[in-house]
């Protein structure tokens, strides 16, 4: 007899149940069971050792109850059944992120190192108006193409970037939008608190069913659906700060909606927007290695070689060449970022 | 008189979930406190009734949470208000459409903040410039008007600055010459000068009187300092807990309070330095003999009395544009510098 056949037995289910109340039927015996099954007696039980009413022990005390294992299954089950409905719909959806990827990939690798580095050393002094860092950068990069790294890097910077700019496209407007309606930043914010801590690997697990795994959307939606929520964030929150009597005095000198957001609330938005793209691209390129697993190409590769055949100098380097890639993102957003700041100080 | 330029009728304001079933409580009776006990609504207005003359500055006066503030952004309608109406022009402004409120706020309506609140992004020359702007004027037209109104509130030259690289004083200057490069007939002033230090509000203050003279604006001014009210108004409103205490000719309030909130109010000003010689002296072009000199109906009593070398004495007679008006003894003088008596259980000795 299980601890729980009275609930059942006073309930009137017994018939449902199946009968006798012991457990076993058709569904799947629990190791107890087994365990009691071998040993030829019913396992004892103590007030001591109640077990909590989960629905393994309910199951116990009757064959009907689903066991929990029903629930991640038919979680499973359920999914599969959407999911050629879900890829019919998505995969076009989602086809222009593959191509973009595929392009940029190809770009980055096509154009000669001689011509690539300088060309983002002048981005880089463009965005920041400094001649140190654009040194740092040309010598980084340098140093990576020094010891054959270079072509991962621009892997990497790649899907950073189409990846960023992605982002930042969709998760502006969405941060716009929410801080204008107080019902969406509501209904928002439990989600970009999921997608923020959510396992990054449990990202992968539903796409992997959706996609195939050549598809580069794969790994790139992956990115994105992670790295978008700070931009997000910040664009909402510097709307939301931006000072009340500025806005009224939008409103007194009669700016319609569009003048007032483009003319008033996004520039002095702009450094919550600047820090919010600056982490925005940190995170891409912490999920960027992770997404290797599902054959993102670049630095991560070589990250999860070292760790597959235990390839420490690889994994080591690879993870330097990383960090430096990190720094170098870091400091030109940043220093965007302090000229905006500069710009516009109260 | 003629039609006020504005003029705000009956007019309520009740913040809270359900503004119109409190609405009723109002108009039955019931006040502040009680509707904010028992209904949970805040009373911000009650039955407002101001006619604002054209040309002239009305100060609208109260201490914090009294809803002068309030009571201002109902005139462009950056609040609404719950029950009543604003009348510009002949227009009742509750009917306006959202695209006809703008044109209002663009060509009729300007206003300075208590805060400057200037577009930090944008140069001095562009926030002066900000309501032609707005309203789709070419570069060329509005950098010319935003110039002159920089170089009329003493800003030449300050164009290619950013306002956080200009003092207080003159990021207030700023906010004027914006208010005016809209060539509005109407400007409503927030506590524009109380975020000042005390010189440069004076400074300000003689600003807006001299362009005052020059443009003959509809002014409507908001503060909580009674020595600003009275140098500026022409008509003083005062405000107390959502409700107009009295309203009037400021030397007239001076001279009358009707309320021991006013009385109280009065109570530590200069008297010497507010009151005027009209309000003191008696009418009449009569000679009564042994008059020592003439003073200007506008003159402040304390002109006056260094005037007479502090000899009570002595009689003055009174000017209007060099036509005698009146005579003024120096007794009178000194008489009205005496408070007036209510103001023995004015509330603050009650309390």
């Amino acid at each position: 007899m299980a601890t729980y056949d009275w609930i059942f037995d006073t309930l009137g289910l017994r018939g449902w149940c199946g009968g006798d109340g012991e457990g076993g039927g058709s569904a799947p015996m629990s190791m107890a069971d087994l365990m009691a099954q071998s040993s030829g007696e019913a396992p004892e039980t103590s007030l001591w050792d109640t077990p909590f009413p989960s629905m393994d022990a309910l199951n116990d005390a009757c064959a009907s109850f689903p066991q929990s294992r029903e629930l991640t299954r038919g979680l499973e089950r359920g999914f599969l059944d959407i999911k050629d409905w879900l890829s019919y719909v998505l995969d076009p959806l989602t086809q222009p992120l593959s191509w973009a990827l595929r392009n940029a990939l190809d770009l980055f690798q096509t154009v000669p190192w001689w011509l690539m580095i300088p060309i983002l050393g002048l981005i880089v002094l463009g965005i920041s108006r400094s001649f140190k860092l654009m040194a740092f950068v040309v010598g980084s990069f340098a140093l990576l193409a020094f010891i054959d790294y270079y072509d991962y890097a621009m892997q990497t910077l790649a899907i950073i970037f189409v990846c960023a700019v992605i982002c930042v496209a969709l998760g502006v407007p969405i941060g716009i939008a929410m801080s204008r309606s107080d019902r969406l930043q509501a209904g928002m914010i439990p989600v970009l608190d999921m997608l923020q801590t959510l396992p990054p690997f449990v990202y992968l697990i539903p796409l992997i069913f959706l996609f195939s795994v050549t598809e580069p959307k794969l790994y790139g939606i992956a990115i994105i659906l992670y790295a978008i929520v700070p931009v997000i964030r910040l664009t909402n929150l510097g709307i939301r700060l931006v000072d009340k009597e500025v806005i009224e005095a939008a409103d007194a000198f009669g700016m319609t909606k569009r003048q007032k957001l483009y003319g008033v609330q996004i520039p002095l938005a702009l450094p919550n927007i600047m820090a919010g793209v600056n982490q925005t691209i940190m995170m891409s390129l912490a999920m960027v290695v992770i997404a290797s697993l599902v054959s993102a190409p670049g630095l991560g590769v070589l990250v999860l070689r070292g760790i597959r055949n235990l390839e420490l100098g690889v994994g080591l380097i690879s993870g330097l060449g990383i960090v430096l890639l990190a720094v170098i993102l870091d400091r030109s957003t940043k220093a965007a970022l302090a000229r905006v700041n500069a710009a516009q100080k109260h | 008189m003629t039609d006020p330029k504005i003029s705000v009728r009956n007019l309520y304001k009740i913040f809270g979930e359900e503004p119109q079933a409190a609405l009723a409580h109002a108009k039955a009776g019931m006040d502040k406190a009680q509707l904010l006990d028992e209904h949970r609504h805040v009373l911000g207005l009650r039955d407002i009734n101001v006619d604002m003359a054209s040309g002239e500055i009305t100060v609208i006066m109260g201490l914090s949470g009294s809803g002068k503030s309030t009571l201002i952004r109902h005139l462009n309608r950056l609040i609404d208000p719950t029950d009543g109406q604003v009348i510009v022009d002949g227009e009742d402004i509750m009917s306006y459409s959202d695209s006809a409120l703008r044109g209002l706020r663009r060509k009729k309506m300007s206003m300075v903040f208590q805060k400057f609140a200037l577009l930090p992004h944008r140069t001095v020359l562009e926030n002066a410039g900000t309501p032609m702007i707005v309203d789709g004027a070419k570069r060329a037209e509005w950098e010319k008007e935003a110039t002159r109104w920089l170089d009329r509130v003493g800003l030449e030259g300050q164009g290619p600055q950013y306002p956080h690289q200009l003092s207080g004083g003159m990021q207030q200057r700023v906010g004027i010459a914006r208010a005016l490069t809209s060539n509005s007939d109407i400007m409503l002033m927030d506590e524009a000068f109380s975020a000042l230090d005390p010189l440069i509000r004076t400074d300000m203050q003689d600003l807006l009187i001299e362009l005052q003279r020059e443009l003959q604006k509809t002014v409507v001014f908001i503060t909580h300092d009674l020595d600003e009210a009275l140098k500026l108004a022409d008509h003083l409103v005062i405000l107390k807990d959502g409700e107009v205490v009295q309203q009037g000719e400021p030397q007239h309030i001076l001279m009358n309070p009707n309320d021991p909130y006013i009385v109280d109010f009065i109570s530590d000003i200069n008297r010497a330095r507010v009151l005027r010689a009209r309000t003191v002296m008696t009418e009449g072009t009569d000679d009564p003999g042994g008059l020592s000199g003439e003073v200007d109906e506008n003159a402040t009593l304390e002109d006056v009395i260094a005037k007479a070398d502090g000899d009570t004495r002595l009689s003055f007679r009174v000017t209007r544009n060099g036509t005698p008006v009146g005579t003024l003894p120096m007794t009178d003088v000194v008489k009205a510098l005496v408070p007036t008596a209510a103001s023995e259980d004015g509330m603050r000795q009650a309390s």
